[in-house]
């Protein structure tokens, strides 16, 4: 009988170790494999490093990363937890929109933001047009304040969602002891509150570091000659002179090891400071004076607004007429005609493989959060790391290294769609099997107890019970996955060929030649076939999901 | 209608003897309560009844047939859950209906079963309502018609009373206590609350630490409690240790550092050591001038901290070696020096764990 009750789980857990064995741990050492292997793939090297470290370029390749990753982040938070506060606990109104929009930009591709950016700011850009017709001076804004802005922008999300929530869940006695015993408003604050929210301050600005760290498409559009790791591997490894696996591996290396030791540093200052909050009643809203309340207002409005209206010019744009670099006013739908003249196989294949892949990524994620969530072992406990530790590879990486496993051999799946839709999956698991995790941690476990005393056997349990509970989250979580592989360019432009070219790919391509308005139109439909979704099902999705993506 | 075998039962978790070693033999058609604090192991107990703890060793039967083999769905148990476990994707109807289906029983009868269910916790007419518009009382009607409906072997009910107010808890108590009469079903039944245990119970068997420690009747566990933890667990009591000094026609002498008791009829070897159990209720204070009651002894001490109750006052009165005597009385003892009264027929022994 034991071994029936943990045949399910070990099932579970069978099939996650294999899938993530072959798809993300074997590809993964392929990469460390090139990167300590000589030329020959027989004998062990670090020649590779040294050949890279001491190559000025990729050093600054380095420390271009790390740095525009760190600002990005303090940017972040510095914009972030003021924002969560006001929406947390001042009495602002239209918070339910506020939220709806902050969290929005986690959705939307963050190079398209990129590309906003250059319309509008760059060097043929409208406002820097504008600004220069009038006389005043203006720099472009190429180059890592350009980067830092868009990831501000596109990435502050992940420091309001969890930091709100974390606000809202401080426990207002807390709060109201420091007041007894002689702090000001501002003292509590101080003393008090933000350390209270510390942690999810941190968890948010390491999203924030990791994923500002892994893009590809914002320095791609953004950095010109400026080194940066993600898309110096890419070029190592597709070889824009001669392919060199072994460099674009010992960058690969450095990626993943500065994410890892971001983690560390975050588990460190954590582990020391472990809140557990028992709050009865949500903390309630602080009664300002009108000045602040508008103050606080405008200062929400503006972030929302500073992040989104760059998609909104893109989708303006699109819809205008371009003769070769030169924009005219005038609504016009040329764009889209020349985006689709040849071919539709890049919407349709955007639209079949994320459909896929989130197929895929919740089939195997929703079993794992259950076994994880409801079968306390080590097993599982196993489980849970290796299942979430893809969101700390980035795109890039992963896709070397698929394509070093998977192109000769016995499973050859290099210029397939399969490999698109594995590498997917692979890189949304995490989330599908946190989102799975968090419903059910809302579905009190004798529910399940309660239907198998009267007589339905496990198996038909979960189908009668465990599954209509979850379903508004699994569908939740089946479209944000679905969006975020729409939107996807790190891994799939390593990865895509010819017939299997995506919408982000198109664009991509759009970039690197001159057609500014075809580009514009892809980033539109890209930013229709991942809001209009979303906007679907928002009321299915909890808003601290997002900051799991 | 079933009686319940539980033999040697035992279970660990990692070094936590949860359940170590428990039998208990629940008759047919009686209302069986286990009671203990938290962490006692009578919830792991429960479950194991209902299959979903594994045993690490004993057998568990129902009648002649065992069945701790049997996978929790095929045990036919009814059981109740401390946070009743409704199901919110049904209707009342739904819920009470979902183990009939599982069994496979006609529309019809379905339905006429359901009905009759829900008239018995009293809540016709609530079919078609949904559970999120039900207080918590009503969503424990809920729970119990659908465990009864299934016609159980036996009932289990797993603290079902602790998320209600102590009002409703006591009308429902009395409610779950009516049904069982009726339906002449097997109950085992788990609280923390000796209140709600003596009030509700045939037998009650008093669980720590994983063992059982007595079981016995309602009466029995509050009058003769066979250990200090059941003394003291159930209802208020002053224990005292001390050693037995040797009998004396009929009564027992205990020796302890503030005096000697006199136990009626208590079982001991000169030498042994006991501890005794004085319930408030067997003492009173005695006036300097009053003759002692017939039979009555009497210990003499300094009257210490005094609770007002409303109906009576609670106080203790320290014995010369500092031990302190809690009683209640309609008023406090005018004078710092006080004599209490005791019935040596009401005094409990027990042997010194």
């Amino acid at each position: 009988m034991r071994l029936a009750r943990h045949a399910f789980p070990l099932a579970v857990a069978a099939i996650a170790v294999v899938f993530l064995g072959l798809f993300f741990l074997l590809p993964l050492i392929k990469v460390f494999g090139a990167s300590i292997l000589d030329a020959s793939g027989k004998s062990f090297t670090l020649a590779n490093y040294t050949t890279v470290l001491s190559n000025r370029f990729f050093l600054n390749g380095l420390t271009n990363s790390l740095s525009i990753a760190a600002a990005a982040s303090v940017l972040a938070v510095l914009v972030g937890v003021p924002f969560a506060f006001c929406l947390a606990r001042l009495p602002i109104g239209g918070k339910a929109a506020l939220l709806a929009l902050a969290a929005l930009p986690l959705v939307l591709p963050s190079f398209v933001g990129a590309y906003a950016l250059v319309l509008l700011f760059g060097r043929s850009g409208i406002v820097t047009g504008a600004l220069q017709a009038l006389g005043i001076p203006f720099d472009s804004i190429y180059g890592a304040k350009g980067i830092v802005a868009v990831y501000t922008l596109t990435l502050y999300p992940y420091v309001v969602l969890p930091v709100t929530a974390a606000f809202k869940s401080i426990d207002i006695s807390v709060e109201e002891a420091a007041q007894n015993l002689g702090a000001s408003r501002a003292r509590v604050l101080r003393t008090v509150t933000l350390p209270l929210v510390l942690p999810s301050i941190l968890a948010g600005g390491l999203l924030v570091f990791i994923e500002a760290l892994e893009n590809f498409g914002v320095p791609f559009v953004l950095a010109e000659d400026r080194p940066i790791l993600s898309v110096e591997a890419y070029k190592l490894f597709v070889g824009e002179t001669t392919d060199n696996p072994a460099s674009a591996g010992v960058l690969g290396v450095l990626l993943v090891v500065c994410t890892i030791v971001a983690l560390m540093i975050q588990r460190g200052v954590l582990a020391r400071r472990h809140y557990a909050t028992g709050a009865r009643r949500s903390a309630p809203l602080i009664a300002v004076s009108p000045a602040l309340r508008r103050l606080a207002a405008a200062w929400c409005w503006m972030v929302v607004g500073a992040a989104l209206v760059p998609f909104a010019a893109v989708v303006v744009i699109s819809f205008m007429k371009y003769s070769g670099p030169v924009l005219h006013a005038g609504f016009s739908t040329d764009n889209f005609a020349q985006l689709f003249e040849r071919s539709y196989r890049p919407l349709t294949n955007t639209l079949l493989l994320a459909g896929l892949a989130a197929c895929g990524a919740t089939l195997i994620g929703v079993p794992v959060g259950y076994v994880i969530a409801r079968h306390r072992s080590r097993l599982s406990a196993l489980i849970d790391i290796v299942a979430t530790s893809p969101f700390a590879v980035a795109g890039t990486v992963l896709g070397i290294g698929l394509v070093m496993t998977y192109s000769s051999g016995v499973l050859i799946l290099t210029g397939t769609w399969i490999i698109m839709v594995l590498a997917y999956m692979v890189r949304k698991l995490p989330f599908a099997v946190r989102s799975a995790g968090a419903i059910l941690h809302q579905i009190d476990p004798s529910l399940e107890e309660a239907s198998i005393n009267l007589g339905v056997p496990p198996a038909l349990t979960f189908w009668r019970i465990t599954v209509p509970l979850m379903l508004g989250g699994i569908v939740g979580g089946f479209v944000l996955t679905f969006v975020t592989v729409a939107s996807e360019l790190s891994a799939t432009v390593v990865l895509y060929s010819g017939p299997w070219t995506t919408m982000t790919v198109a664009m991509f391509q759009a970039l690197e030649g001159t057609s500014a308005g075809i580009a514009a139109a892809a980033a539109t439909v890209l930013i229709i076939c991942t809001v209009v979704p979303v906007a679907l099902v928002y009321r299915l999705l909890r808003r601290h999901e997002l900051s799991m993506l | 209608m079933t009686a319940i075998t539980i033999e040697g039962v035992a279970r660990s978790f990692g070094t936590v003897r949860a359940v170590d070693n428990v039998s208990i033999a629940v008759r047919d058609g009686e209302f069986f309560t286990l009671l203990g604090p938290s962490g006692c192991g009578k919830t792991t107990l429960l479950r194991m009844v209902a299959g979903f703890c594994e045993l690490d060793a004993g057998r568990i039967l129902f009648g002649e047939q065992r069945i701790d083999t049997l996978p929790p769905h095929k045990r036919n148990t009814g059981m109740v859950f401390q946070n009743y476990a409704v199901f919110p994707n049904l209707t009342v109807g739904g819920n009470v209906a979902y183990g009939l289906r599982a069994r496979k029983v006609r529309a019809d009868e379905m339905r006429e079963r359901v009905a009759r269910a829900l008239k018995l916790v009293q809540l016709d007419g609530y079919t078609e309502r949904w559970p999120h518009q039900l207080s918590g009382g009503q969503l424990q009607r809920v729970a119990i018609a659908r465990a009864i409906v299934i016609e159980p072997h036996v009932l289990l009910l797993d603290e079902p009373l602790s998320n209600l107010d102590a009002k409703l808890r006591v009308e429902m108590r009395g409610e779950i206590r009516r049904l069982q009469k009726l339906l002449g079903i097997t109950v085992l039944y788990v609280t923390h609350d000796q209140e709600e245990a003596l009030a509700i119970s045939d037998r009650i068997a008093v669980m720590r630490a994983g063992r059982v420690e007595q079981i016995a009747s309602p009466r029995a566990i509050y009058e003769a409690p066979e250990t200090p933890f059941v003394a003291s667990f159930v209802g208020v009591t002053n224990l005292i240790e001390g050693v037995v000094r040797g009998h004396a026609g009929g009564t027992m002498e205990v020796t302890f550092g503030g005096g000697v008791v006199r136990v009626r009829g208590g079982k001991g070897g000169a030498g042994d050591k006991v501890v005794l159990s004085l319930r408030p209720e067997a003492l009173r204070l005695q006036g300097a001038s009053e003759p002692l009651p017939d039979g009555w002894a009497a210990l003499s001490g300094m009257l210490g901290e005094i609770e007002y109750l409303g109906p009576v006052t609670r106080f203790a009165v320290m014995l010369s070696d500092g031990t302190p005597l809690h009683l209640m009385a309609l008023a406090p003892p005018a004078a710092p020096g006080t004599t209490v009264a005791y019935d040596p027929t009401r005094v409990t022994v027990m042997a010194a764990p």
